[in-house]
């Protein structure tokens, strides 16, 4: 088989495989937070309504942890079996990141875990409380690691040479790179606004089958303040986080921005059909110097486009539209949250046509979130990591044939899991919290 | 003082590679032996390994994971060798993860279809890990003989894991389960022998490096002990299980205890056969070590973190001690 087409099923198969596996930790990251809230409201108020959201949350909790485990130790074979040379060239690097998540945030949160899910009659009420505290701990902390293994592949730091091999000089600032705080606190940010539309728009979902169900309208309630405190944060930290990467990967930015050539007083491209083949934009609906503006702060500042990174620019069409798909998700999600939160002030019960909205917007973090993933990953090319190593230049020793068969089997393992969950999902909020 | 970083490593990893084969080992063999159980007494299996599976499974990232930082040239090689039964191994493992989950859920044909891909996942994944290890131990040689072997490793680590899946339950069940299981616990043991005597004898036949550490006298004299003890653990499991179904005062810990012993015993003669190599015949531990700097920091962080690991996972065990008992989030 041709290598360009291993390398095209190496990097589908890697994709497809990370963009499973981050649905389910942008859900647990934020719901072990909100399930210790509904915990320590339980334990303070021995309401048996707190009671009974915490079980039904725990259940959606476990469900979305044991998918986010198993499609978790898939990705931790990945780098060995569809990237090597990834290994090769920045183990030393790479490897003792990977480790210090595993000893650090795994076990932690997979041994409380059991005693969260199995222990409450057999511990005293703080040490439950405890081992829910520990569960999100952990997954906050994994969060942090493998953020800080893929920050410093966007933006590389305090790396160093010995003879011809990568290794760090500076652990502190490999970690600290310069992306990562911007990087965790908006995957941080995206993770509380997936959890609190999950769990407002499940809430919502029963509630337009029992309108009276108390405990399903806290939990409504309680996802959409969540969510309205969030996603005004989550657009700030997202423009510090474009304007990080103006200063440290412009070809990324001007990707994003569809912008081809370089110049001054550049405009803002706010729609159009990017066509990479003759690099130009058809159909451009632009603001004049907009681009220039709110980049650099002055209409008539210049602004790099493509064409000063060739050839090694990232494929525009893809990055240009993720981002816009994110973008626009985050100002509905706002509007929806802003909306919400005003409807169910003082325990007022919103009417139904916006309770089927808070349901249709159930999954809507997976979506921004997947496609801010699709912008970085995608924006990045066509480096691995930035000025250090090629995509192409990782890629395995693995087969077509073999890449083909482990292909197929994951697609239809995930294609039944997700299924199943969705199903179980649905199920569970439907029949509520005193179930 | 100046440590053997990659020897520490080495040792690290096997470490973490025993402590997944024995963990994870249990609650597979549990999955495996399900389908000899009624509806009742399956609840009452998986609610014995339910708060601990993830945790054991977190021992298998944490040995990939030291074959990737302190060895990466041989995780290159041995994964991408693996490719397949790795494959196979992770889609079983993710069955079985999420049929945990789904079987509660579950209602109806539902709830057959669930058990069936838990039995079937931990099927999977126990006969990959086998074929992974006997692909390994030979060096990934090509040919027919060489595959029949692997299949043979294959179906013996399954009767281990059953083994081991069974000796845990003498522990945690009581009863008419407790009864089934300590008949499961004899046919386990017999399939392991069978397996661990054709395992021995075709391992120096595929590998001459191996057999020549073996019959090297007289150190073989000597080496005599392994297998010497093992048969011993071995008669161990199948005295104390003879016990306990009569009804004899005995611990119902000591048929796991003893095979535990009989994994590590295998476990160390496996080490023996392959030291210094990571793959054999190949490449060494030494020429697939990572870089001095690199291992430093790992090993700061092993110091600093496994105390606390081995603490909470002490208490959880405490937790969770005595009989299982079936209903989820109690
Ligand atoms: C931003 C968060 C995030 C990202 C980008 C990733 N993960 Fe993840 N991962 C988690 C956040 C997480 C999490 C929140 O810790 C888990 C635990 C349960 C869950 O749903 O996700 C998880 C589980 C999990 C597990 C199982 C852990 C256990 O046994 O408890 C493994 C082995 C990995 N992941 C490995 C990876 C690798 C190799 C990744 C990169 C390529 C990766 N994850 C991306
Ligand atoms: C968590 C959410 C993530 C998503 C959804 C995601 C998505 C993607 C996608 C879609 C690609 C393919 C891009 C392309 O081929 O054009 C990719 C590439 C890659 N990403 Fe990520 N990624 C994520 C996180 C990470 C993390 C945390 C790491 C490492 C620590 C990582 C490492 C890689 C590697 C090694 C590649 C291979 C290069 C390639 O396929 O092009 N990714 N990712
Ligand atoms: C509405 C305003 C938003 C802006 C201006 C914004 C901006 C950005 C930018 C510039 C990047 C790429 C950073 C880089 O690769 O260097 C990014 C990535 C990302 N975005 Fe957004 N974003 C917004 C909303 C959202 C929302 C609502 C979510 C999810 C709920 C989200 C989730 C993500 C994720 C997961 C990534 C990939 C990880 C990362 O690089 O941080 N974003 N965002």
């Amino acid at each position: 088989m041709d290598p360009s087409d291993v390398l095209l099923l190496a990097r589908a198969q890697f994709g497809l495989n990370i963009g499973f596996h981050i649905l389910f930790p942008s859900l647990t990251i934020a719901l072990g937070w909100i399930l210790l809230y509904f915990r320590i409201r339980y334990a303070r108020s021995g309401d048996p309504a707190w009671l009974a959201t915490y079980k039904l949350w725990t259940k959606v909790f476990a469900l979305s942890f044991a998918m986010g485990v198993v499609s978790g130790i898939t990705m931790s074979f990945q780098f060995g079996t569809n990237w090597p040379g990834y290994m090769l060239r920045v183990g030393n690097i790479a490897g003792p990141l990977l480790a210090y998540e595993v000893l650090t945030a795994f076990f932690l949160e997979a041994t409380f875990l059991g005693v969260m899910l199995f222990g409450m009659n057999r511990v005293p009420g703080w040490v439950h409380v405890f081992s829910a505290a520990m569960v999100a701990v952990g997954t906050t902390l994994s969060a942090f690691w493998i953020l800080a293994l893929n920050s410093w592949m966007h933006t590389p730091a305090g790396h160093a040479m010995d003879g011809s091999q990568i290794i760090a000089g500076e652990w502190l600032q490999v970690i600290f790179n310069p992306s990562f705080p911007y990087r965790f606190t908006h995957m941080l940010l995206a993770s509380g606004l997936t959890a609190s539309f999950v769990v407002a728009g499940l809430s919502a979902w029963r509630l337009l089958q029992a309108g009276e169900d108390a405990s399903a309208r806290k939990t409504l309630r309680t996802g959409l303040v969540l969510a309205a405190v969030l996603a005004p944060l989550q657009i700030l930290a997202g423009d510090l986080h474009g304007l990080n990467t103006l200063e440290h990967q412009p070809a990324k930015i001007a990707a994003i921005e569809a912008i081809w050539k370089t110049g001054k007083g550049v405009p803002l491209v706010l729609f159009a059909v990017p066509d990479d083949q003759r690099r130009r934009n058809d159909f451009a609906v632009e603001i004049p110097n907009g681009a220039s503006l709110i980049l650099r702060h002055d209409p008539e500042a210049e602004v790099q486009g493509i064409e000063a990174f060739v050839p090694d620019a990232a494929p525009v069409a893809p990055v240009f539209f993720a981002f816009r798909v994110m973008v626009g998700m985050g100002v509905l999600m706002l509007l929806a949250a802003w909306t919400g939160a005003w409807a169910t002030r003082r325990g007022m019960l919103p009417q139904r046509w916006m309770l089927w909205a808070f349901s249709g917007f159930t999954f809507a973090g997976w979506i921004a979130t997947l496609a801010g993933w699709l912008v970085t990953e995608i924006g990045r090319q066509p480096w691995l990591v930035t000025g250090i190593l090629r995509t192409r230049d990782a890629v395995g020793g693995a087969s077509g044939a073999q890449l083909g068969a482990s292909l197929t089997g994951y697609i239809i393992t995930y294609t039944v899991m997700l299924i199943a969950y969705l199903v179980v999902l649905t199920h569970l909020a439907g029949k509520g919290a005193s179930a | 003082m100046s440590l053997d970083l990659p020897i520490v490593f080495a040792a690290l990893m096997g470490l973490a590679i025993l402590m997944y084969v024995v963990l994870d080992g249990y609650d597979l063999g549990v999955g495996m032996l399900m389908p000899a159980a009624d509806e009742r007494e399956q609840d009452l299996m998986v609610a014995s390994i339910g708060p601990f599976w993830d945790a054991n499974e977190t021992w298998l990232v944490l040995g990939v994971g030291i074959l990737l930082v302190a060895f990466p040239a041989a995780h290159g090689l041995v994964l991408g060798a693996l490719y397949l039964p790795v494959a196979a191994m992770l889609v079983g493992l993710m069955l079985r993860g999420v049929a945990f989950e789904f079987r509660v859920k579950a209602e109806g044909w539902h709830r057959g279809l669930w058990n069936w891909l838990f039995w079937f996942g931990s099927f999977l994944a126990s006969f990959a890990q086998g074929l992974m290890l006997g692909r390994y131990v030979t060096g990934f040689h090509p040919g027919f003989g060489y595959y029949v072997f692997a299949m043979l490793v294959g179906a013996s680590l399954c009767g281990g894991y059953v083994l081991l899946g069974a000796t845990w339950l003498i522990l945690k069940t009581e009863g008419a389960l407790q009864k089934k299981a300590l008949a499961w616990a004899r046919w386990g043991l017999l399939w392991v022998a069978l397996g661990v005597a054709l395992v021995s004898l075709a391992t120096p036949l595929v590998s001459t490096t191996v057999q020549a550490k073996w019959f090297d006298f007289p150190r073989t004299l000597a080496l005599l002990l392994l297998p010497l003890a093992t048969l011993a653990a071995g008669w161990r499991v199948w005295a104390a299980t003879g016990r306990l179904k009569r009804g004899e005062r005995e611990f119902d810990w000591m048929p796991l205890a003893a095979t535990v012993a009989i994994f590590t015993l295998a476990f160390a003669g496996l080490a023996y056969s392959l030291f210094p190599y990571v793959v054999i015949d190949r490449m060494t531990i030494r020429e697939a070590a990572a870089h001095p700097s690199a291992l430093k920091f790992m090993l700061a962080g092993v110091i600093i973190v496994v105390p606390f690991l081995i603490a909470y996972t002490v208490f959880a065990y405490r937790v969770f001690r005595g009989k299982a008992r079936a209903g989820l989030y109690e």
